[in-house]
């Protein structure tokens, strides 16, 4: 049962928007989750949102619009977990029209490697062009589930 | 030869990228490639034979020597390619197609 894998996201960790005012909205409600949820404190949501404001801070675009937000675990990190904003109206990180942004995920991480199985079905998931349209075209957090659901 | 990913935190960007580098040795049929990830505060030149950034990190990337930048960190195609020429470039030999 992918319900119960501890690899997958459950649907209070999915929020579906219309539209943001801004990036920093965005990361607000996405990171907002992962503190609800007791992954992270506050100050972990002022840290990546201070990532993205600092140089380079689009790096944080995976591409095909979408972001993986994170800071580092010295930055409030309680434990791991993902977050995920959807959004029907791109938002542009940085204001940077070249970082148009649909879905952002948000990675709250406790060390630099520990995240693995979590990292490795993202990337399987993010590679591979149907589940991602399935992730960029979703309309409900029961799309999401089922793009992001680890597979055998 | 070894391989490393690298962005900003060393944690999220680079460890997805690194992962989709992984595959895409695997699949390109080579061994010998070592890949990790790491923080760009962290590595040094000759830290790794070839290093991979997003786009926006290869400026500040640039001192560290051969350095390749992705304009995407999912997008297997353009990471296939590019792991297969950086390979050819050290001399790496793999069975598939780059």
């Amino acid at each position: 049962m992918t319900s119960t894998s501890p690899l997958a996201i459950a649907e209070e960790r999915i929020v579906l928007r219309d539209s943001v005012q801004g990036w920093r909205d965005a990361i607000e409600i996405v990171g907002g989750i992962l503190v609800d949820e007791g992954n992270a404190s506050r100050e972990y949501v002022d840290a990546m949102i201070a990532s993205v404001a600092g140089p380079n801070g689009t790096y944080i675009d995976l591409g095909a619009g979408i972001a993986l937000a994170h800071a580092r675990p010295e930055n409030g990190v309680e434990s791991t977990g993902l977050s995920v904003l959807h959004l029907d109206e791109p938002v542009l990180l940085a204001d940077d029209p070249a970082h148009p942004i649909t879905v952002f995920i948000a990675l709250a991480a406790v060390d630099s490697s520990g995240h693995l199985d979590v990292m490795k079905n993202l990337a399987r998931v993010l590679t591979d062009e149907s589940l991602r349209q399935m992730l960029l075209n979703a309309t409900t957090s029961a799309d999401i589930v089922s793009a992001l659901s680890p597979k055998e | 030869m070894k391989i490393l990913a690298v962005c900003s935190t060393g944690l999220g960007s680079s460890f997805m990228t690194r992962l989709n580098i992984e595959k895409a040795v695997k699949e390109l049929g080579a061994s010998g490639v070592e890949v990790e990830h790491a923080d760009l505060g962290s590595v040094s030149p000759g830290s790794a034979d070839v290093i991979f950034v997003g786009r926006d990190i290869y400026e500040a990337a640039s001192g560290l020597g051969d350095v390749v930048s992705l304009d995407s960190l999912i997008d297997m195609d353009e990471i296939r390619t590019k792991t297969a020429e950086a390979m050819t470039r050290h001399g790496v030999r793999f069975s598939g197609e780059g």
